[in-house]
């Protein structure tokens, strides 16, 4: 009996996905190749994380959650992995603690 | 008796002199913060008024007149506010008819009714995500709308009008001519920077603060550069600075131009003439994004990134006052009147 699918495809995207489970040969575009396709809102840049301070005495606080440059990290989603998205889901997180030293334990968002 | 009359009649006319000469450059800074803008008197260091102004705020142009300061928040807003009544007059959203829309990069036109933006647009249909060629678009400030675009490469960062805004400097991975002043906007040239390996973060315009020069440090894989554009001639010039690169947000240059300071978490004096580091000093209240100089330049401010505006003096590179702010800040701009 063939399993029923817990998740249904709904998109052209999603049934792609679906079919590369099902062993079909997947696609693959370089990103050489024309422009980016993909949603505007993400960061494009890929380092290390977010602070690696080479410097070990100062600045004060800069590789701590309350940071002096997470506002600027976090608007534009340079560290979407770390840091609020504020393109799209959390356009007004800065609402919460708009001073980040001072106000940081009460950043809430997920 | 005459002669003493007139020994005070030249007395009066020299410290009226000397009044109207200091009362000539009056410097007024503003905070470009989070939610805020904070009114900074730069003669006595303090801040003085506090403007309300919804959205985490990034780019700023001042009115040709100086009455006006316009500021994007939140990658889609404009908010024009009234300096003399220190409050949001008006907002415009560019997102519209199911396009999300982000700014990136902004510039008033002379004809104070429109601006130049760097547009990013986005929107959904049946399910799918659309990612629209990114433009450089002429906007109508009463509603938003666009009124004229062309497309751009991707990556543009940030614009500065030259020639009186007969051309718009697009500056992303390179740098894109765009002639503005027929009908369609035309790309006419370019800046080659990608090519070269250059890094630029050129998130900071004191365009109007720095003489008409629109200045930016750029990184090679070995050292740090300025690279300016003179917003009168179009000119663009690059000078390689000789050492190790310091790290730097943003720049500005000395108002005799023989220096440009440069600041991340210290501040940095680059000497022009002979392209070096002169001298590297640690902020103590660490990292700052934005810089800028009072018009005699015998201060230096260095603010944004966390709440706090570090006041130092131009000759001994001691900071003399440190202002605590309400918000953490994103750049620190001057009008002088």
């Amino acid at each position: 009996m063939k399993k029923k699918r817990a998740i249904q495809a709904l998109n052209e995207k999603a049934r792609a996905i679906q079919s590369l489970a099902d062993g079909e040969k997947k696609s693959v575009q370089a990103r050489q190749q024309g422009p980016p396709a993909m949603p505007v809102g993400c960061t494009t840049i890929f380092d290390t994380g977010w602070e690696t301070n080479p410097r070990s005495s100062y600045p004060v606080g800069n590789c701590l959650s309350s940071a002096k440059d997470f506002h600027g990290c976090a608007g534009d989603c340079w560290w979407p992995a770390q840091v609020p998205d504020g393109l799209t889901n959390h356009e007004d997180f800065d609402q919460q603690c708009p001073n980040i030293a001072r106000d940081w334990r009460v950043l809430k968002y997920d | 008796m005459i002669e003493k009359m007139t020994n005070w009649l030249l007395i009066a006319v020299v410290f009226a002199g000397v009044n109207t000469a200091t009362a000539w450059a009056k410097d007024t800074f503003y905070y470009i913060g989070y939610g805020l803008i904070q009114v900074v008197d730069g003669e006595i260091d303090a801040i003085v008024a506090d403007i309300p102004v919804h959205g985490w705020l990034r780019e700023t142009d001042f009115s040709a007149d100086g009455k006006f300061l316009y500021v994007t928040a939140n990658r889609h807003l404009i908010h024009r506010i009234d300096l003399a009544e220190k409050r949001v007059v008006s907002t415009i959203d560019v997102s519209d008819g199911g396009w999300d829309r982000f700014i990136f990069g902004f510039d008033l036109a002379p004809d104070g009714k429109t601006a130049y933006v760097n547009l990013l647009s986005r929107r959904t249909h049946k399910g799918e995500v659309v990612v629209a060629a990114p433009v450089l678009a002429q906007i109508d400030l009463e509603d938003g709308s666009i009124l004229r675009s062309i497309e751009m490469p991707w990556s543009s960062a940030s614009l500065v009008s030259v020639k009186n805004a007969t051309n718009i400097y697009v500056i992303g991975k390179d740098i894109i001519k765009v002639d503005v002043s027929a009908e369609e906007m035309q790309i006419i040239g370019s800046y080659p920077m990608f090519d070269k390996k250059w890094n630029i973060l050129p998130m900071w315009d004191n365009t109007k603060e720095n003489g008409g020069v629109f200045i930016v440090n750029y990184y090679t894989p070995e050292r740090m550069g300025l690279v300016s554009i003179d917003s009168a001639t179009g000119e663009i010039t690059d000078m390689l600075i000789n050492g190790a690169p310091v790290f730097a947000y943003s720049v500005m240059r000395s108002p005799d131009k023989k220096k440009v300071y440069a600041v991340m978490d210290e501040l940095t004096v680059i000497d022009l003439e002979t392209r070096s580091y002169e001298s590297v000093t640690p902020i103590p209240s660490g990292t700052n994004y934005a810089i800028n100089v009072s018009s005699n330049g015998k201060k230096i401010y260095v603010s944004g990134g966390g709440a706090t505006t570090t006041v130092f003096d131009a000759e001994s590179l001691q900071p003399i006052k440190v202002l605590q702010m309400k918000t953490d800040g994103m750049d620190f701009r001057r009008l002088t009147k």
